[in-house]
């Protein structure tokens, strides 16, 4: 099903030329410009496919990192629908575990891949990778951006709400606008920016940096620089209870792929786990898109949330259950209940408190993990920070990690917030563009600026702990 | 784990050298004890393309590897841990001149002469065997239906397992620094966490054999070059059951993974020597090149991970294994180049034999350390996979 109506959001303006794909034979309306994974979503269509050991599979993250909606298209397996674009006369079929190779004899015809130089290479185009693409550009460096999406923005475009923070951040301005605002100062600047673009390896070539790409899934692109950031996002986590990968649990920000990128309703009746911020603003959105959120459920005794948007939730009618973990999940082929209960001080389920939510989705915002795999692969040093989200690299105060020029920014060096992520990218930017020569002593004042700003906006509610895992990462 | 004070063997080096050798001397009722500087199989063991093959152009390497196969079979059931299986899935090498063709029939009829059931067969029959490979330059091929592929993981964690219940002691996290000797009889060795008195010790360090050695003022030539290796997303088993290898294209071999369904595999691309393990995107460019003229239909296969390990490379390409004379009691098995985890169980049983009866019914004069010394080198073996 596709939202008709929308407070926030025109999905009419945004719809692409339509389009037929086949699904295991049958045909399938779906629009130019949206994953096949989204568009079977829209059709009703949940089981993607079968695990070699015959349990069915969805969507988790839809942003290509989980692998659970591997399917096959045109006769090859193991596509990651739900960033494969649609294309007309596609055939799509639900993969069933482990399938064999097309039988194919012609060996791919090999040309040079595309070269692309530039000072400061940028790995990401959300608030952090554009914002340190923007302060590097406006110091005179050459800047090439990449992002893996069709649009720049990361997960601000995903955002309907009006954002916290400080004024100077955007505060009370709607997420999806502060992506549109930094987009369009992108625009202003000589910034190459290569989008549908995944990064696939970081190297070292004596102090030259390399980055190795591949555009739209087919074509290889090399990019030569002096000095990178990378700001690569998160990823969605996971807890541990029964069938939790029964297609209908899935990610938050999966949820808000496909109402707000994509205009498709999730589902009918929703349970979320985690009352984080997260959590929280997804029940809101959920309800702005005509969706019934049955109720939050959060372990800890307290709701981690920005109190105002808990409330305001509440006010819609939403119970948030804290104390409360989700047992299972239970459904064929799909999630149809859910079944939670209350915890002791112990973590482990009081007997007698069960409660069944008739659900089609269980939704999953129980936090993110920094997305770390490039700077892993290039030898940064990495260390396990509970506080930052996981495993996070090490980085000094000019967010440059253990291997030289090689810098780091926002979620992928610690999960945070959008406005951090803009000033650690800030940072980035001008140290990268300090370190190619480009940049003067205005860039080292700037750089002071922004880390008062940070300081100033850590000193909130939610810094302390942040600073806590900070201590741990470090360089000093 | 506290540190035992003395044994009667310490094995420097947790790879699949080590652990072997020590598995044979626990069986034959020694104390036995392993220090590894980081993890069990951390250095190249498992790094390795999974590989085992008999297909070698000596007499030395042939058997020695036929034998390796008798005791690979049966390696689950030896160490009591089903989990492990050897894949006797063979080898294929690809030739596409006649000047191959001509040097693989010369190595077939040398491997035949000890039992080894090589032959050469036709494109066609090659393609039979492997039904995606691209025939259309292919002139012929070397098969051996009893060469094979093992997951390193799951041989470790089988010797890891048995060395436990035969009361062998396992140190990870902590590095030899030094070999401890009273003139020119060794005393034990000195650790980062303490020394361990023994009179036997037994160098299975591998790529880093020289640095202990040399504090000795032992030089065995045996240097770490970086060689790297990548796996794929998996795909439905047994469409690449053999270990396929081809001169032409990069020198390649590649074969579905044994347990993942993934292939693994690797090109001729090395340097050094050199400590540096950083991958290269050299590599991971001419991989994907190299493969999908093997196997065009890898094209539509994600590479999802790439590694570097050390082959430890001796002039010759052979190990270095035998009794050190400068000092008694010290032994050395190293300097495996690129087949060191297939050679591991014949050319343990050899050394263990060496170490506890002074010789071996195996052909360990091959490995003999002091032949550069004489310059008298083996014909290169070949380093393939
Ligand atoms: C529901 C929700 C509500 C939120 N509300 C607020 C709020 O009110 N206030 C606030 O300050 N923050 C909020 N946030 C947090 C904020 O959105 C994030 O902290 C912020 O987006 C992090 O920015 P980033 O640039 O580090 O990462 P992202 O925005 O995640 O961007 C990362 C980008 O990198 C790209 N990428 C990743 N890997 C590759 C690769 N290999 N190659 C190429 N490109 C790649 C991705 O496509 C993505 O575009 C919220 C988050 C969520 C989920
Ligand atoms: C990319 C690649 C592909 C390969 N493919 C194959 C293949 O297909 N088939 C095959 O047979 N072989 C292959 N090899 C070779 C094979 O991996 C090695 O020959 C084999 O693993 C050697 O085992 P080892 O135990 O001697 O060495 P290692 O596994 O390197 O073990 C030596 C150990 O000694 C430890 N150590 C070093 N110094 C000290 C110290 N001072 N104190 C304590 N511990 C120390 C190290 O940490 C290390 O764990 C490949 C190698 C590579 C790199
Ligand atoms: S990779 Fe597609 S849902 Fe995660």
């Amino acid at each position: 099903m596709r939202i008709k109506e929308h407070p926030v959001i025109d999905f009419s303006k945004k719809k692409g030329r339509k389009v037929t794909i086949y699904f295991e034979g049958k045909p399938i309306e779906a629009y130019e410009g949206e994953p096949i994974a989204e568009a079977l979503h829209a059709a009703g269509i949940r089981v993607l496919n079968y695990t070699p050991r015959g349990r069915p599979r969805g969507l988790f993250c839809a942003i290509g990192k989980c692998s659970s909606c591997l399917m096959k298209v045109n006769g090859v397996p193991n596509v990651r629908t739900c960033i494969t674009l649609v294309e007309d006369g596609m055939r799509v079929e639900r993969q069933r575990g482990l399938e064999p190779l097309p039988q194919d004899y012609h060996p791919p015809k090999w040309k040079d891949a595309t070269k692309t130089e530039g000072d400061v290479i940028i790995i990401g185009g959300g608030p952090a990778g554009m914002m340190a693409a923007i302060s590097a550009a406006d110091h005179g460096a050459e800047v090439i951006l990449i992002d893996e999406q069709p649009m720049l923005g990361g997960q601000l475009v995903k955002q309907t709400h009006k954002f916290f923070g400080k004024r100077q951040q955007f505060a009370g301005v709607r997420g999806t606008k502060i992506a549109e605002i930094l987009k369009e100062e992108i625009e202003k600047r000589r910034i190459k920016v290569f989008s549908r673009t995944s990064a696939v390896g970081l190297f070292q070539d004596g102090d030259k940096k390399m980055v190795s790409a591949v555009r739209n899934n087919k074509e290889l692109l090399e990019f030569y620089g002096k000095a990178v950031v990378v700001a690569t996002g998160a990823l969605e986590k996971m807890i541990p209870f029964e069938n939790n990968d029964l297609p209908g649990v899935y990610g938050a920000g999966a949820i808000q792929t496909l109402m707000n990128t994509y205009g498709i309703m999730p589902g009918k009746r929703v349970l979320i786990v985690g009352a984080g911020n997260v959590g929280v603003i997804l029940a809101y959105q959920l309800i702005q898109a005509g969706v019934k959120v049955v109720a939050i459920i959060e372990a800890m005794p307290k709701i981690g949330g920005y109190f105002v948007h808990a409330a305001k939730v509440r006010r819609l009618g939403v119970p948030i259950l804290t104390r409360h973990t989700i047992l299972r999940a239970e459904g064929r082929d799909k999630v149809e209940r859910a079944i939670v209960a209350k915890i002791d001080e112990n973590w482990k389920p009081i007997p007698g408190t069960e409660k069944v939510y008739n659900v089609d989705i269980v939704a999953l915002a129980v936090g993110l993990r920094p997305s770390i795999e490039l700077l892993h692969q290039v030898g940064a040093q990495t260390t396990y920070v509970r506080e930052l989200g996981g495993y996070v690299v090490r980085h000094d105060d000019m967010m440059q990690t253990t291997v030289k020029d090689i810098f780091v920014a926002g979620d992928s060096s610690g999960i945070e917030e959008a406005t951090t992520a803009m000033l650690e990218g800030k940072i980035a930017g001008l140290a990268a563009a300090l370190r190619v020569g480009k940049a003067d002593l205005r860039a080292v004042n700037e750089v002071k600026k922004a880390h008062e700003e940070l300081m100033e906006f850590r000193s909130g509610p939610f810094g302390a702990r942040i600073l806590e895992g900070l201590e741990k990462v470090m360089i000093k | 784990m506290k540190m035992k004070s003395k044994a009667d063997v310490v094995v420097v080096g947790g790879g699949i050298i080590g652990l072997f050798s020590a598995y044979w001397l626990a069986k034959s009722g020694e104390e036995v004890v392993v220090i590894e500087k980081k993890y069990p199989g951390s250095g190249s063991t498992f790094r390795c393309g999974t590989g085992i093959r008999q297909q070698f152009g000596d007499y030395a390497n042939i058997q020695m590897m036929k034998k390796s196969v008798e005791i690979w079979k049966n390696l689950g059931e030896m160490l009591e841990f089903p989990e492990f299986k050897f894949a006797q899935t063979g080898y294929l090498f690809l030739l596409y001149s006649d000047e191959e063709i001509e040097s693989f029939s010369k190595n077939v009829r040398l491997q035949n002469k000890y039992g080894i059931p090589s032959r050469i067969i036709t494109p066609e029959e090659a393609r039979e065997i492997v039904p995606l490979i691209d025939i259309s330059e292919v002139k012929a091929a070397s098969w051996n239906p009893t060469d094979g592929k093992a997951n390193p993981f799951l041989a470790v964690r089988g010797l890891l397992n048995a060395l436990k219940n035969l009361n062998a002691e396992v140190y990870p996290y902590t590095e030899v620094k030094e070999i401890l000797h009273r003139g020119n009889e060794v005393k034990g060795v000195k650790t980062s966490r303490g020394e361990i008195r023994a009179d036997i010790i037994l160098n299975a360090t591998n790529a880093w054999a020289k640095i202990l050695n040399e504090k000795l003022g032992l030089k065995f030539p045996i240097e770490p070059y970086k060689h790297q290796a990548v796996i794929t997303e998996p795909f439905k088993y047994d469409e690449i059951k053999p270990m396929v290898i081809s001169f032409k294209y990069g020198g390649a071999y590649l074969t579905q993974e044994v347990t993942s369904g993934g292939v693994i595999g690797g090109i001729d691309l090395k340097y050094g020597p050199t400590w540096d393990l950083t991958t290269t995107y050299k590599f991971m460019r001419e991989i994907a090149k190299n493969f999908t003229h093997i196997i065009p239909a890898l094209k539509y296969i994600p590479l999802i991970r790439q590694w570097a390990g050390y082959y430890a490379e001796t002039p010759d390409h052979n190990a270095v294994i035998g009794k050190v004379r400068e000092y008694d009691g010290y032994y050395i098995a190293a300097g495996f180049s690129g087949h060191g985890f297939m050679l591991a169980p014949a050319a343990t049983k050899g050394i263990v034999d060496i170490i506890l009866h002074g010789k071996s019914d195996l052909p360990m004069d091959f490995y003999d350390p002091y032949r550069f010394e004489r310059g008298e080198l083996r014909e290169q073996a070949i380093q393939m996979g």
